[in-house]
């Protein structure tokens, strides 16, 4: 049985298997992996927020943050052994919109966190190779860098496999 | 007042007892329409890390109806009930008639729309009483609801609150009926740009 390590909101964690990171109860956020399939080495970050330009840097915890999370994650796992960037891919989940907006509010931070990660992975050059975003349901994930595979749960649905 | 680590003990106090008269008059509510005594636990007020609110839940993935609102007017805010899966369903065979409902994950229109209504009653008491002891118009948005985990939901809520802070000032209380234990947590979130106001109004400031 390999270690589980939970990764809460707002944070950054980068393991080597065998150890599996889990997030539970993803909502509006979106977890962002990237994995080094040679070395099965994994990171997630657990993105709350779009975008951090306009907050004072002193203060900025970046790990919450889709421009300044992903670059975090890809400096936390490039010092790991035997990593490189070419080997590297990324999956995301998450991004939904837990509340249905009614005529008095809108919620768009789920699809403005979705779009802000795949932006930031983008720039980066790292392709996403799978992906759960979107409708309104929460989400939980278990990332098993053994085989590198995301098991996704959503309540009332069968769990699956990313 | 973005920052609301800077909130004093006195301050903190104050806003505990807003929570108290908000909440008396919502388990007044509550207790009049179930019929039933309704107990209201002490209400904090407090200034908390975002990192540990679902733990306060019985952790991020424990499955809870949610039913948000949000404060409207000069006092503005986010008012979310959450009710653990056995009270919903307690609640809905008390307000619904022959309801048979075995899992909220498979609610009806109609039961849906009756937990919304008891989202706006509860919500619509609280602002009440909060209005009048702040001389202040708040209303409540219709409610929104779903029944997820506890954990999905808080991020939802208080995401947007915690860029510049990792800390949340959070009004907190639960109803309780012991006979059949029944709970329903509310949580009132102030903005933090109308704090300032709210704690004038209630002369504190």
């Amino acid at each position: 049985m390999s270690v589980v390590i939970p990764v809460g909101m707002g944070e950054l964690k980068v393991a080597r298997s065998p150890a599996t990171l889990a997030v539970y109860g993803i909502g509006s956020c979106v977890i962002v992996s990237l994995y080094d399939t040679k070395s099965r080495v994994g990171g997630v970050a657990h993105v709350m927020l779009p975008d951090s330009s306009g907050i004072d840097k002193e203060r900025l915890n970046p790990n919450k943050f889709a421009d300044t999370a992903i670059p975090a994650l890809y400096d936390a796992i490039k010092s790991e052994d035997g990593v490189f960037k070419a080997n590297l891919h990324a999956k995301i989940v998450g991004g939904s919109e837990m509340f249905p907006p009614t005529e008095d509010f809108e919620n768009n931070i789920g699809r403005d966190n979705t779009a802000a990660v795949k932006k930031a992975l983008k720039k980066m050059g790292f392709p996403i190779i799978a992906e759960d975003t979107g409708g309104k349901r929460g989400r939980s994930i278990e990332f098993d860098l053994e085989s590198g595979l995301i098991r996704l749960s959503i309540l009332g649905e069968e769990t699956r496999e990313l | 007042m973005e920052d609301v680590t800077t909130l004093t003990k006195i301050q903190l106090d104050a806003l505990r007892e807003v929570g108290n008269i908000g909440s008396g008059n919502a388990a007044s509510a509550l207790a009049q329409f179930l019929n039933r005594k309704i107990d209201m636990a002490v209400p904090s007020a407090t200034i908390l890390d975002f990192k540990d609110i679902p733990s306060l839940l019985g952790g991020p993935g424990t499955r809870v109806m949610g039913i948000f609102l949000k404060v409207l007017g000069e006092i503005s805010g986010r008012f979310l009930l959450l009710i653990p899966e056995k009270t919903s369903i307690k609640l809905l065979q008390t307000l619904i008639p022959g309801c048979e409902i075995e899992d909220p994950l498979n609610m009806s229109e109609l039961e849906g729309s009756c937990m919304r209504e008891v989202g706006n009653i509860l919500a619509g008491a609280f602002l009440n009483a909060l209005s009048s002891l702040t001389q202040t118009p708040m209303l409540n948005s219709l409610p929104s609801m779903t029944y997820d985990m506890a954990g999905a939901m808080i991020d939802s809520v208080v995401a947007d609150m915690t860029a510049v802070s990792d800390k949340v000032l959070m009004i907190e209380t639960s109803f309780i009926e012991s006979e059949e234990d029944l709970r329903i947590h509310i949580f009132l979130l102030p903005e933090p740009k109308s704090l300032t106001l709210l704690l004038q109004k209630i002369g504190v400031i």
